[in-house]
């Protein structure tokens, strides 16, 4: 598998075909005589900005802990990743993970508010 | 039986969905000022997005993706930020010039001043976007659209000289106010071959649930609307060209436009012209709206369609909800909705390749479109037109500043 090409930025749905992102970040580790091997795909704007530059990285990790948001981007390890052919799913269920955390305020807080939401 | 009520039906959303007030106000200049000589440019602008927009119909039946989706994940985060940032930033200000069309069909309507239409026409649209499905919006508005016909009609009975019309529709240089010619030629240019419309019209076909099967409808849904709506463009420029040319009259605020159909519909030529530059800017307003909305969750792989409710894609509606406050705010402080149309036809030219380069490679790629893949008229009609989008990129702005008055 091409980690890049296969399975990087791809769609990332959850057990029950939710969409809960995309694969913004991969983590390898490395131990001395072994193989790279993947641990971790991420999913997380400080990933995305880090991805951008470190300096970026930085700053959006300051905001959200000013925000009182959780700077550290969700981690789903490997194991329960699934890569298919158009997207990767993940053994989990979307809602209870923190890749929602921003949709769930915002339905709680603003758009379940609203009539006829 | 079920497959030409399709197509009929598909044509008749991609007129009402082409003619917004970008092409209606750059048309109407080009004919005020030029007379027939920028034909050629409206019908340039016509093939280049006939042959994008099917790309684009192609490309989501046989993929299942859409261009955004796709070009995050072939392309990877950075591009798609850069991509994102200059998509959204141009398509903002090309829905500010919609809202502001509609705020200018009801000043013309009513006698008040477009500002105060701002909130009005923005709840409008927020809340067809909010308690419709995305049925409603692309066929329901966009078959009222179809009022925009009223200015073929116009052209026709107005007995233009069809020699001169025809001589128009071959490029030629100025004989007067040369930047200015080029000006406008880029405005009607950035105006029809805008990214909202091929982008927007991918996801379009994912909401439709279009598949392989759907591929000859594709091709000709796109080549009917977007001839008929490069028609329709013609017919304003017709009419600009038989009325304000010879009076010289130059288009310098949106309140001139009744004009263009009242010599020939006489009273109700106003009410025409009023009720085809509200809704086809409203059906604009709208896309363009959903567009943005659809640009970010797709890149950022939200929870995403028109047709679910909006409690169950919180983010996807706060994005349009944010998008149509900001489209607002030219209108409702008073910013010319002329000016501000003309500035966003431009740049959109300006921004071109970044949308459009793309593209030609996921058009090519075996393990999007498969035996789909563009073929060498396609890919030839493509690089012409990232020629042609890389020249008005360099030339736009600079005849922003010269030949923009």
């Amino acid at each position: 598998m091409d980690l890049v090409r296969d399975c990087l930025d791809k769609q990332l749905d959850d057990h029950n075909k939710r969409r809960m992102g995309r694969v913004d970040g991969l983590i390898l580790e490395i131990e001395e005589g072994r193989q790279p091997r993947v641990a971790y795909v991420e999913v997380g704007v400080k990933t995305l900005m880090n991805r951008l530059s470190k300096r970026l990285g930085r700053a959006s990790g300051w905001l959200m802990k000013r925000l009182h948001v959780d700077p550290d981007p969700y981690r789903i390890p490997w194991g329960k990743v699934r890569v298919g052919l158009n997207k990767v799913e993940a053994e989990v269920e979307a809602e209870k993970t923190p890749a929602l955390e921003w949709e769930l305020w915002l339905r709680k807080k603003v758009i379940g508010r609203i009539p006829g939401a | 039986m079920k497959k030409i009520f399709e197509i009929a039906l598909g044509i008749v959303t991609s007129v009402g969905g082409f003619l917004e007030i970008g092409s209606i106000a750059t048309a109407a200049q080009a004919g005020a000022d030029f007379s027939f000589q920028l034909i050629w440019a409206v019908l340039l602008g016509g093939i280049c997005i006939i042959f994008l927009v099917e790309q684009a119909g192609r490309f989501a039946a046989v993929s299942g993706r859409t261009i955004p989706d796709a070009i995050r994940e072939r392309f990877g985060f950075n591009y798609f930020s850069f991509l994102y940032l200059v998509l959204a930033l141009v398509s903002l200000l090309v829905l500010a010039a919609e809202i502001g069309g509609v705020c200018i069909a009801l000043e013309l309507a009513t006698g008040i001043a477009f500002p105060w239409w701002a909130i009005p026409v923005a709840l409008l649209i927020w809340l067809v976007i909010w308690k419709g499905s995305f049925g409603v919006i692309e066929k329901g508005v966009s078959m009222l659209g179809l009022v925009t016909l009223c200015f073929v009609v116009g052209a026709v009975i107005i007995h233009p000289p069809w020699s001169q019309v025809l001589k128009g529709a071959v490029p030629s240089f100025p004989q007067h106010d040369s930047a200015h010619y080029w000006f406008v030629a880029v405005s009607i240019l950035g105006a029809s071959i805008s990214p909202y419309l091929f982008f927007f019209y991918s996801s379009g076909a994912i909401e439709d649930e279009w598949n392989e099967g759907y591929i000859g409808i594709n091709r000709v849904i796109a080549t009917g609307g977007m001839s008929f709506g490069s028609l329709i463009s013609v017919a304003v420029l017709i009419l600009a060209a038989m009325i304000f040319a010879p009076q010289g009259v130059k288009i310098e605020h949106y309140s001139q436009l009744p004009t263009l159909l009242t010599p020939v519909f006489g009273y109700w030529g106003f009410w025409l012209l009023v009720a085809s530059v509200g809704i086809a800017c409203l059906g604009a307003a709208l896309e363009i709206t959903l567009e943005i909305a659809y640009l970010t969750a797709q890149g950022f792989g939200w929870n995403w369609s028109e047709n679910q409710r909006p409690l169950d894609e919180a983010r996807f509606s706060t994005a349009y909800t944010v998008t149509i406050m900001l489209g607002a705010l030219a209108s409702l402080v008073g910013i010319d909705p002329l000016a501000v149309t003309i500035f966003a036809m431009a740049l959109t030219a300006a921004t071109l390749p970044v949308s459009i380069v793309p593209f030609l490679f996921l058009m090519n790629d075996y393990s999007y479109v498969r035996v789909y893949r563009n073929g060498w008229i396609s890919n030839a009609v493509v690089i012409a037109i990232i020629g042609l989008a890389f020249v008005l990129s360099v030339v736009s702005i600079p005849l922003q500043i010269f030949g923009g008055d």
